[in-house]
């Protein structure tokens, strides 16, 4: 260990731009700490960890190769025919071949959009990793990185501008001796806090409609669309409110994120949770058949809308303040029930 | 279903409204550690709440529902009050002062109203929580220890602990006991000055930077001063050896009047405060002030180690420990500070939490056994200095900027923070210099800027604003 450094004056004169203004550059300048290696071991090898626990990463770069290939020899062959066709007068060839060029530009834009839209998603993701590490521990050395760097890289992915009256408020209430943890929850209460209850009530919406659509559908065909599509809608809006633009692709791969939330993550959730559907359904017993399977698809809905909430936020819930099943169940129900009593009635 | 609902919510705001909401809360710390200016502060920010303090960590403050304080008149009228209003008032003289040095034990009452919290963010009802804070000398928990010796061990153990350069403040009274033996019969006035000597060296070495100082009251008297249950002093060169003659002595000998004195001392000043005042304590926290000892040197710094694994006893609740099988205490949440955070940097605060932990490492371990919740952070009362930058060798320094204690404006860089306890032979090669700071200037009116107050009283209130 080196020896700490002295203290030292300065003139007063000495430029001195406040602290708070000049927060891109600091994470650089801030005196590095005196480095232990026991940690620095540690930090090494817990992503070797993580890497060999993660399911192994599969790169399609042979699918996009011949994506891109049959794309790039589509509008090579296209140009030709069009080409031969202006000098030989084919009016119709040429014509056609056009339409071609055209639809293979807007599949050629389609791909790139998804990429890019796919490239956001992890950037989303690698981000949200670094606030859960480098944030989580209370007494977390604060000068091997600026926290306030990390909140501005986080302002940017979630799509708010420097004006916005949430980034705003957090800006007045971030101090430049918070720690990195105090000031995850102060993003969490001014930036997340209202992204959350906004998500939560779509949630709770989503899954009753889809409740009552799936009670009151005739065919169990109908159903199975109907719940892929309120599904997909549901996770395009939840996304969206954290700040994620999802394409075809990274739609895909977000679901399937959820999906193995769903079944990793939440195995003991699922669990307790299980039990208290169980409890519903013999509630549920009383509903007529159609109705009980409009729960079962609402509860299904709403218990994805959460997982997708857990997926998607930028930092993971505090345990007290994760939204749970339970609270939306009771809603859930109450819309099926007043669809019962309103068919009785008549 | 609903109606049912409806009911029993009833019910539980009846209860609520009926339960008495109420929380004592202790601030201690060694002399000069921040106690008043802490508590002065606190009043401060809790006054000041949802208009213009800034409590953000505090969350009840951050979602709003903090309504305010007010202060009411103290039920224990035995106890001097708070000096709340002079504290106040020094800092907003111009130049800006710290408030004086108090004395003793003090207390100040507040009452807290807030809206409780419902499920997503919603507002309930308004709720008031009573809040007596108090605050008294670290230097009287250092007697807790005292309550498991007799006067012969006692004076054994006082000797053996005295240091080298301890001893140097101890001179004066050892050269004029040198003269006395244990069956000498001693006249009053005489053990008085001897005892006025005893203390004097006791002040000299606290003037001295040292903490590890007993008997506590001997620094602090308070009402006791110049009372004979104060004028007792170690015998140097008695012996566990000789324990059966010194007891055989007559009752009129100087071993014998002073292990009287002793005996007293413990029952009728060192229980006393235990049984009235700590053990209806529901809350503390201990101030300690972490840079003035590194400012002070080596052994300064492994004494304050020392007073402060002593203090800590009365708050180990292990089944077997002293404090549990004597009084029962019923404190059930503690923290720890490191005060005066405004004097380094805050990339140093890490480290000074850090260096606070490697000072506590063993009492902490004890705690946590005893499953006492205990926190370690660092907190600035009254932050006197501001965060800046400037650009040093092409290189962004962080310095601070404030005025020092004479008044000149200063720009500095205070030095590191080291994370543990720095090797001995660092002390010679370079020691510490974080310098004080005057108060901020303020005109008494708006709220005080602080480091971590709403972190602190996150952790000592927060759950019973929920
Ligand atoms: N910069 C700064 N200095 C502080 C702060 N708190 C205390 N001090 C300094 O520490 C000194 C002692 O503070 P007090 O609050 O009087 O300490 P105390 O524990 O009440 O001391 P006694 O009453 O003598 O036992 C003050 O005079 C200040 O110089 C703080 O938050 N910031
Ligand atoms: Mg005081």
């Amino acid at each position: 260990m080196s020896d700490p450094r002295p203290g030292r004056h300065y003139r007063l004169d000495e430029p001195s731009p406040d602290l708070a203004d000049s927060l891109e550059s600091a994470r650089t300048y801030l005196p590095a700490q005196a480095s232990e290696p026991l940690s620095d071991e540690e930090s090494a090898a817990a992503p070797t960890l993580d890497a060999a626990l993660a399911p192994p990463r599969k790169r399609r770069w042979g699918l996009l190769l011949v994506l891109g290939s049959t794309l790039g020899l589509g509008i090579a062959q296209a140009g030709e025919t069009l080409y031969y066709a202006t000098l030989g007068g084919d009016w119709l060839a040429g014509a056609w071949s056009l339409v071609g060029l055209l639809a293979l530009g807007l599949g050629g834009k389609a791909l790139l959009g998804e990429l890019w839209r796919l490239r956001k998603l992890r950037r989303h993701a690698r981000l949200r990793a670094r606030l859960d590490e480098e944030w989580m521990q209370p007494d977390a050395d604060t000068s091997a990185h600026d926290p306030m760097a990390l909140a501005d890289e986080l302002r940017s992915q979630m799509g708010l501008s420097t004006a916005h009256p949430h980034w705003q408020s957090f800006v007045q209430a971030h101090q430049p001796h918070h720690s990195a943890f105090e000031t995850r929850e102060l993003i969490a209460h001014h930036l997340l806090h209202p992204r959350d209850r906004a998500a939560r009530r779509l949630v709770t919406r989503m899954s009753g409609e889809t409740a009552v659509m799936v009670a009151i559908s005739p065919l169990t065909l109908i159903d199975m669309s109907l719940m892929a599509w309120r599904n997909i809608a549901m996770l395009d809006r939840i996304a969206a409110l954290y700040g994620l633009q999802l394409g075809y692709a990274s739609r895909l791969r977000l679901f399937r994120d959820v999906l193995r939330n769903m079944a990793f993550a939440g195995a003991s959730e699922i669990a307790t949770d299980a039990g208290m559907d169980m409890l519903s359904m013999n509630v549920a017993g009383k509903l007529s058949a159609r109705a009980g399977q409009g729960l079962g698809a609402g509860l299904l809905t709403a218990r994805l809308g959460l997982r997708a909430i857990a997926t998607t936020r930028p930092i993971a819930f505090e345990p007290d303040e994760r939204p749970r099943l339970a609270d939306l169940r009771r809603e859930v129900w109450h819309r099926l029930r007043r669809l019962e009593d309103g068919s009785k009635k008549p | 279903m609903a109606m049912r609902r409806a009911l029993t919510q009833e019910i539980q705001n009846l209860i609520d409204r009926g339960r008495d909401r109420q929380l004592r809360l202790a601030v201690t710390g060694l002399s000069r550690a921040g106690k008043t200016a802490f508590l002065t502060s606190l009043v401060n920010q809790l006054r000041h709440a949802g208009i213009d303090a800034r409590l953000d960590l505090l969350k009840a403050a951050r979602e709003e529902r903090l309504l305010g304080a007010q202060r009411v008149s103290q039920p224990d009228l035995g106890i001097p009050r708070f000096p709340f209003d002079e504290a106040m008032h020094s800092l907003a003289t111009t130049p800006p002062r710290w408030p004086e040095p108090t004395r003793g034990i003090s207390e100040l009452r507040l009452t807290l109203r807030y809206r409780t919290r419902r499920a997503h963010g919603l507002l309930g009802d308004t709720a008031t929580l009573t809040l007596d804070l108090i605050d008294y000398p670290g230097e009287w928990l250092l007697d807790l220890p005292l309550l498991e010796h007799d006067f012969l061990s006692w004076s054994e153990a006082q000797l053996k602990a005295m240091g080298p350069e301890r001893q140097r403040y101890a001179h004066d009274w050892q050269s004029a006991m040198s003269a006395l033996t244990p069956q000498d019969v001693v006249d009053e006035s005489r053990l008085a000055a001897l005892a006025e000597r005893y203390a004097a060296s006791l002040s000299d070495a606290r003037e001295a930077g040292f903490s590890h100082l007993q008997p506590g009251r001997f620094l602090l008297p308070g009402d006791l001063q110049g009372a004979p249950v104060l004028q007792f002093f170690p015998l140097p060169g008695v012996q566990e050896s000789d324990r059966a003659t010194l007891e055989a002595l007559p009752s009129t000998s100087l071993y014998q009047t002073l292990a009287r004195r002793f005996r007293y001392y413990q029952q009728h000043v060192v229980k006393p405060f235990y049984r009235e005042h700590f053990r209806r304590f529901d809350r503390q926290i201990v101030l300690v002030d972490v840079l003035g000892a590194l400012n002070a040197g080596p052994e300064r710094f492994e004494d304050l180690s020392l007073a402060l694994s002593t203090l800590m006893r009365s708050f180990d609740y292990g089944k077997r420990s002293l404090i549990n099988r004597l009084f029962a205490p019923r404190i059930d949440r503690l923290a720890i500070a490191a005060t005066k955070a405004d004097h380094v940097t805050p990339d140093q605060h890490a480290n000074l939490v850090a260096l606070l932990e490697a000072l506590l490492a063993e009492p902490i371990k004890d705690l946590r056994y005893a499953d006492v919740p205990v926190r370690a952070l660092s907190l600035a009362a009254i932050r006197a200095t501001q965060a800046r930058e400037i650009e040093d060798d092409g290189r962004r320094q962080p310095v601070l900027r404030g005025h020092g204690l004479d008044d000149q404006p200063l720009l500095i860089y205070p030095g590191d923070v080291p994370p543990t306890l720095p090797p001995r032979d660092f002390w010679q090669r370079q020691g510490f210099t974080f310098t004080g700071f005057r108060p901020p200037a303020s005109d008494g009116a708006s709220a005080l800027p602080h480091i971590r107050m709403d972190a602190a009283l996150e952790w000592l209130l927060g759950d019973k604003l929920r």
